[in-house]
């Protein structure tokens, strides 16, 4: 694996794009247009290389008026659908707005789908400030920094969530701020399962 | 037929047992991936991801 890693980009050119990167591709080039965003999810290990696939993309999403929400929705709704609702309204006020994530899918498909939710906690507003800019050899993407996900994995606990964090450690450990890596595993209190699996 | 009598001891024991060898696995495969051009794992990797 051939990559460029620096404090603020990752990039990683020549790779063979999967149906899962071309959807998060799609997705999140549309939804930068109009608000700022970062993945999260199981996706950014299999970007890296993991050999397995996922249903859905979570992505936490910079809070929007309803305004700037109802463009969006126009501007994706030809390519995608909402699968909690057909009504942007209800799908701010009743969902977003009640901090409960919304599914996008490609219309008439349920997998994958966007897991689409606004920050709740005060990491969650971390990670979109912090961001972490990757070039897919000419597309853009915004990760959640490694020194936050994979610690956030080995919080999360179930064995996948193990594996991906051994997965993006084994590959980025050289190149990872060891000092904020280390601030998130005790601050996570995941010391343990550190020393026991990545170590 | 009766159905086998469990040793739920003995299935934890191999549960934990998959899984330090999938661990295992991972650390064989990021050694792979690492010497491997992106062109190539990647086209591996889609073939799983899109079947």
């Amino acid at each position: 694996m051939d990559f460029n890693y620096s404090e603020n980009c990752i990039s990683i050119q020549d790779k063979v794009l999967s149906k899962l990167d071309q959807f998060t591709i799609d997705f999140t080039e549309k939804l930068e247009k109009f608000s700022k965003y970062v993945i999260v999810s199981g996706y950014i290990s299999i970007l890296f290389g993991r050999n397995r696939t996922s249903e859905d993309i979570d992505i936490i999403v910079e809070k929007q008026s309803f305004q700037n929400f109802k463009s969006f929705w126009n501007y994706i709704e030809k390519d995608y659908e909402c699968i909690n609702s057909n009504d942007p309204n209800e799908a701010y006020h009743n969902y977003l707005m009640e901090e409960s994530a919304l599914r996008f899918a490609r219309k008439s498909s349920f997998i994958p789908n966007v897991e689409f939710k606004y920050p709740k906690t005060s990491l969650d507003e971390w990670t979109l400030v912090k961001r972490k800019k990757i070039v897919l050899n000419q597309y853009i993407l915004y990760n959640s920094p490694l020194e936050l996900q994979i610690p956030f994995k080995l919080f999360l606990g179930s064995e996948k969530d193990i594996e991906d964090a051994l997965h993006l450690y084994k590959i980025f450990q050289k190149y990872i701020n060891h000092s904020l890596f280390e601030e998130f595993i005790r601050k996570l209190n995941t010391e343990e399962l550190f020393n026991t699996y990545l170590k | 037929m009766s159905t086998p009598n469990i040793d739920l001891e003995e299935l934890e024991k191999q549960k934990k047992q998959n899984f330090i060898e999938r661990l295992h696995f991972i650390d064989m495969y990021v050694e792979w991936l690492k010497k491997t051009p992106n062109k190539e794992w990647s086209a591996q990797q889609k073939k799983i991801i899109d079947k």
